[in-house]
């Protein structure tokens, strides 16, 4: 019997979520951060959306948000021209790295001993976390802002995708240019894939996959609306993506097949991602929501569960409800 | 016709009146000690975390013993947006994100009683 998809509504922004990522599986469950333009990024648990804790010391919007894969380092980028590095057990600001504009993007390498940052002064900067008082390597070549900067091939490059309209792959001794992809548009997003090296790249109403290291196209889809953010499945079977209409779509990776198409959100939808373990994708909106969707609807998983008809009218049955009937409440 | 997902719970929201990150969670405890230094080899590390937390605490109380010598005196708060004002202080309140103050002198007029954000105070003195 086919379910219906609930999502799951993540409230407590009062802005806009413009950026969320996870962080790699722990032995404490994995973990979410949600970048806002309300300046408070928020820690979650990944499978359930319970708020962990608020990173408060941003004095402008916060554009971009990182955790490292055990989840104990977050990084943001913000409007308040700094990069934070912060504690992410105990929320605490760890660091605090200036810059001379808006910052959008931040990254940490595999083992977390540097951050990559990027945004509106198109460099690109490398801060080694143990020693931040040190300056950090730049690399400049990008003629506007940087939307996203991300390490790749185990940390020996860098992607970079800026408002110049270009995608471009470094290498990060040299800090030159390796590859370039021009297109007719700014890319909206970016993601990057390790294992399999794929990267997921957005722009105009098109979500293009292509190799990470030869930046080759590996196939491109259009999609009904303009699209700001896709995410690839870690098994590479689905990808998910949202834009202007307010809906996420899910399309299979092999056959291109638009498969399902989600309302929900009351706004664009800016960034959405699937969680290290592929059982759930969240989704970050205009409406100041995070939305968690179930990739394979009818699953127990999380704070899903899957409910015989019988038992929804049992009175040994534990509080179980349906809450799409329920009346959305906005942020 | 489709029978919609069912739901445990709704996700829990944040907590109005604390930052979060609770102290009594089990990653927390597990993880707190060593997320101060990260790489360096252990023997050095408990001698300097000791000697850390001997500071902090030294700090720590010395902060809580201002604000008990701040109640009920006059403080003048700087801060952003080149605001200073005048203000009687009363308390604050556990995670340091807010003052209560009495008598706030404002360029509208003195407020009886009004919170400050802490966030945007730079930097408050007071007479002893």
């Amino acid at each position: 019997m086919a379910m219906r998809q609930t999502p799951l509504t993540c409230s407590g922004h009062t802005r806009p979520v413009v950026d969320l990522a996870f962080s790699g599986i722990t032995p404490y469950g994995y973990f979410l951060i949600s970048a806002c333009k309300d300046g408070k990024p928020m820690l979650r648990q990944g499978d359930t959306g319970d708020w962990i804790g608020t990173f408060l010391g941003h004095k402008g919007a916060v554009w971009g948000a990182t955790l490292n894969k055990e989840a104990t380092k977050a990084a943001t980028a913000a409007a308040d021209f700094t990069a934070k590095v912060w504690d992410a057990v105990s929320g605490d600001e760890v660091l605090t790295l200036a810059h001379k504009h808006i910052v959008k993007s931040v990254n940490f390498t595999q083992d977390s001993s540097c951050l990559l940052t990027g945004g509106n002064d198109k460099t690109i900067r490398i801060y080694d976390i143990n020693k931040p008082e040190a300056e950090p390597q730049e690399i400049t070549g990008h003629t506007s802002a940087i939307k996203k900067a991300l390490w790749c091939n185990n940390d020996t490059q860098i992607l970079s995708a800026a408002d110049d309209k270009t995608v471009r792959l470094w290498d990060r001794t040299s800090t030159a240019v390796v590859k370039q992809l021009s297109f007719d548009m700014s890319v909206s997003s970016m993601e990057y894939i390790p294992d399999g090296e794929v990267l997921v790249i957005t722009y105009g109403k098109t979500i293009a996959f292509y190799n990470a290291l030869s930046l080759d196209l590996i196939k491109t889809v259009d999609a009904p609306a303009s699209i700001h953010s896709a995410s690839l499945h870690p098994d590479k079977d689905f990808f998910v993506a949202g834009g202007d209409d307010f809906k996420l779509y899910k399309y299979d990776y092999s056959t291109k097949e638009e498969l399902e198409s989600y309302k929900g959100h009351f706004g664009p939808v800016h960034c959405v991602r699937f969680s290290p373990d592929g059982e759930l994708y969240a989704s970050g909106s205009e409406d100041g929501t995070l939305r968690l969707w179930q990739t394979e609807v009818g699953k127990t998983y999380g704070l899903w569960k899957c409910v015989l008809p019988e038992e929804l009218v049992s009175e040994n049955s534990d509080t179980i409800y349906c809450t799409p009937a329920a009346p959305e409440i906005k942020a | 016709m489709r029978t919609p997902m069912s739901v445990l719970r709704l996700p829990r929201g944040p907590d109005p009146n604390s930052r979060g990150f609770d102290p009594d969670s089990p990653r927390f405890i597990a993880l707190c000690s060593t997320t101060i230094s990260s790489s360096t080899d252990t023997e050095t590390d408990s001698v300097q975390i000791g000697e850390e937390q001997c500071a902090r605490s030294m700090l720590r109380e010395s902060f809580l013993r201002t604000l008990i010598a701040m109640t009920n005196k006059q403080v003048q708060f700087y801060m952003y947006e080149r605001v200073k004002v005048n203000a009687v202080f009363v308390a604050s309140d556990i995670d340091v994100l807010n003052f209560q103050v009495s008598d706030l002198q404002t360029p509208i007029g003195v407020q009886k009683e009004a919170l400050l954000r802490c966030q945007d105070v730079i930097l408050y003195s007071f007479d002893l």
